[in-house]
């Protein structure tokens, strides 16, 4: 016992001064962006039943940190925002009218899962639409996605839109047993071709059909590959899907987002969670997508009221850690200047905390030396914690009410 | 720049011929040196030679955009991966195997051991499709050695020709899959530079199928 007082726990990290205050201020902006946009912001509770994870498919019970409450029963911690979100919007405001907007910025807990860079801990910003369908509220969503990523600084981004319906309607339109529909839906997320040739080969279908499910998982564009599809599906599914693919880079345009945006017909989650539109955010020096959202029309549905539902999660602390990859942020010292004072000198101590006000009241982070530093030992000090600037005010120039 | 993460041994070298066939200059990457990782700048190209198991890790992450692996790692290890090409090469069969007199008895075994390098692929097969629990026993080579020892009733491995098996009095007693290296790419890299490996991908493909048809 006691053995392992040294360190954190295997997933989790502690966050440096530098970047911690980084991640603050990028976490202050989503939080006056999504205010600035109509989303409330709600705190749920970081532990949970494990029920509201568990009586649903979508989240493996492995996944979830569990732990007993007094009565024996299971716990877990928070896992996402959305299912908490969908069970807050059902239950707390179930007398609401909608449209609801709410939103979230929360630390997640997941047992070895994709989301942090394979962090156990790590902070997500997202938003939730509730109660309405429909391309405007998707496109709305995914806007405000690209804003938000803008927003911290990642310009350099790229954002895959898909939608499931597309898929399930091919489905229908080519007659598919539903067990060779898994092994399929696998194939076109992992691009591969191989399984793709096979399984079109094992259902019997024509060139033309089999080309169908190809370019599913190869077509890359906006407008184009929704004309390409619109002359390959019948099914009246498939077809709305369309539409709702067209509508959303239509109203990306006027929000002059296009030039962020391809389709991506191969998305479709990892559970059966999504029923629409889903996308996915791309930066460079992170393997893992940084934004991830969709429509969940079933989600809320499973806290006992109806409700459509659109949002995104962003992953702050994969974007923070893409940043400063890119060069973008670097970790910064611990304050902009140091304002030291000989104690001997009369006058010197006023003098000083009149200059560190002065420049604080400019917006700079500046330290009041309280452990009586000679200016030698100051500007050391300065140097060694990487604050830019030192001052010492002693009798030559105490009588200037700090104006060095 | 291009990242390319490569199984040390024979499928780097094969993959690196037909990466040349190809079109692209591989010669950093044919230096003969203890380098573990291969720059070169002009081509664009980095190949960093990792050890089989950990390729789908580093394209995982993204550390390399693309990996060159067999299947039997890729089902192993699980990861999210763009898996977009066949090679061809590399080819063998995942498979249960046995002493001979064990073919078409194996139901009749309760509560197997199976020794194998592949704990996963062993897990999933004979839950999903045998539907049975299994006592499962890592290990890290010569795994036939196992149920001729008595260690294991039966192993999981890969099938090349078969004759180690055979001359060990042991055979293949069922095919859970069948192997061939593939080329990967990160989910991440497939977007961001997607108009580097692309190209490189379709030019692989029109190789691997050139070669295919050859056999």
């Amino acid at each position: 016992m006691g053995n392992n007082r040294f360190y954190t726990p295997d997933g989790f990290t502690d966050t440096v001064p530098g970047i911690c205050a980084f991640k603050k201020q990028s976490e202050a902006k989503l939080r006056r962006l999504f205010e600035l946009n109509g989303y409330n912001e709600i705190e749920t509770t970081g532990i949970e039943y494990c029920d509201i994870y568990t009586s649903t498919s979508f989240v493996s019970e492995e996944s979830l940190y569990k732990m007993q409450d007094s009565k024996g029963r299971l716990l877990c911690a928070r896992y996402d925002g959305t299912v908490p979100a969908a069970r807050f919007a059902a239950t707390i405001m179930r007398e609401e009218k909608t449209p609801i907007r709410l939103c979230y910025i929360e630390n997640m807990y997941r047992y070895s899962q994709i989301g942090g860079g394979k962090q156990s801990e790590f902070t997500q910003a997202g938003v939730e639409l509730l109660g309405e369908t429909g391309s405007n509220s998707d496109a709305e969503v995914i806007a405000l996605a690209i804003r938000s990523a803008l927003e911290l600084g990642v310009k350099d981004l790229q954002v895959s839109v898909g939608q499931v319906e597309l898929f399930n309607g091919i489905v229908r339109q080519f007659n598919m047993e539903e067990s060779i529909v898994q092994d399929l839906k696998d194939a076109i997320a992992a691009k591969d071709s191989v399984s793709i040739d096979r399984v079109a080969g094992k259902l019997g279908l024509s060139k033309d059909e089999h080309q169908t499910l190809s370019l599913l998982s190869e077509s890359t564009g906006t407008y184009e590959v929704v004309d390409l599809f619109e002359n390959r599906v019948t099914d009246e599914g498939a077809s709305k899907a369309l539409k709702n693919l067209r509508e959303i880079l239509n109203i990306l345009d006027d929000y002059g987002f296009l030039k962020y945006v391809n389709i991506d017909l191969g998305l479709f989650g990892s559970v059966d969670y999504y029923t629409g539109m889903i996308f996915k955010g791309f930066t460079y020096e992170v393997g893992f997508p940084i934004i991830s959202g969709g429509r969940y029309d079933k989600v809320v549905n499973v806290f006992g009221r109806d409700l459509e539902a659109v949002g995104f999660s962003l992953g702050l602390s994969l974007a923070i850690t893409a940043l400063m990859r890119q060069g973008k942020k670097c970790i910064t010292g611990v304050a902009d200047a140091i304002v030291g004072y000989d104690n001997k000198v009369e006058g010197a101590r006023s003098a000083a905390i009149a200059l560190a006000e002065k420049l604080r009241a400019s917006g700079s982070i500046v330290i009041l030396d309280t452990a009586e530093m000679n200016e030698s030992q100051l500007d050391e000090y300065a140097d060694s914690r990487r604050i830019g600037a030192s001052f010492y005010i002693n009798e030559s120039n105490a009588d200037m009410g700090g104006n060095n | 720049m291009l990242t390319i993460a490569l199984s040390k041994g024979r499928l780097a070298e094969q993959t690196i011929e037909l990466l040349e066939k190809a079109g692209y200059d591989c010669t950093a990457a044919k230096e003969k040196s203890r380098k573990l990782i291969l720059e070169d700048t002009k081509a664009g190209l980095r190949f960093i030679m990792a050890k089989p198991a950990d390729v789908p890790t580093y394209v995982e992450y993204g550390a390399a955009d693309i990996g060159v692996v067999g299947k039997d790692t890729l089902l192993e290890e699980g990861k999210q991966l763009y898996e977009v090409v066949d090679l061809g090469f590399g080819k063998c069969r995942m498979c249960v195997c046995g002493r001979t007199e064990l073919k078409g008895n194996l139901d009749a075994i309760p509560n197997k051991r199976v020794g194998t390098k592949y704990p996963n692929i062993t897990r999933k097969y004979f839950e999903d499709v045998k539907k049975e629990s299994v006592e499962i026993i890592k290990l890290n080579g010569s795994v036939e050695l196992s149920p001729l020892i008595g260690l294991s009733e039966v192993i999981v491995d890969i099938v090349e020709s078969g004759r180690t098996l055979k001359e060990n009095g042991l055979d293949v007693l069922e095919t859970i899959a069948d192997i061939s290296a593939r080329v990967v790419v990160n989910r991440v890299s497939m977007k961001m530079k997607a108009n580097e490996i692309k190209p490189m991908i379709e030019s692989l493909r029109t190789q691997a199928d050139l070669i295919n048809k050859k056999v």
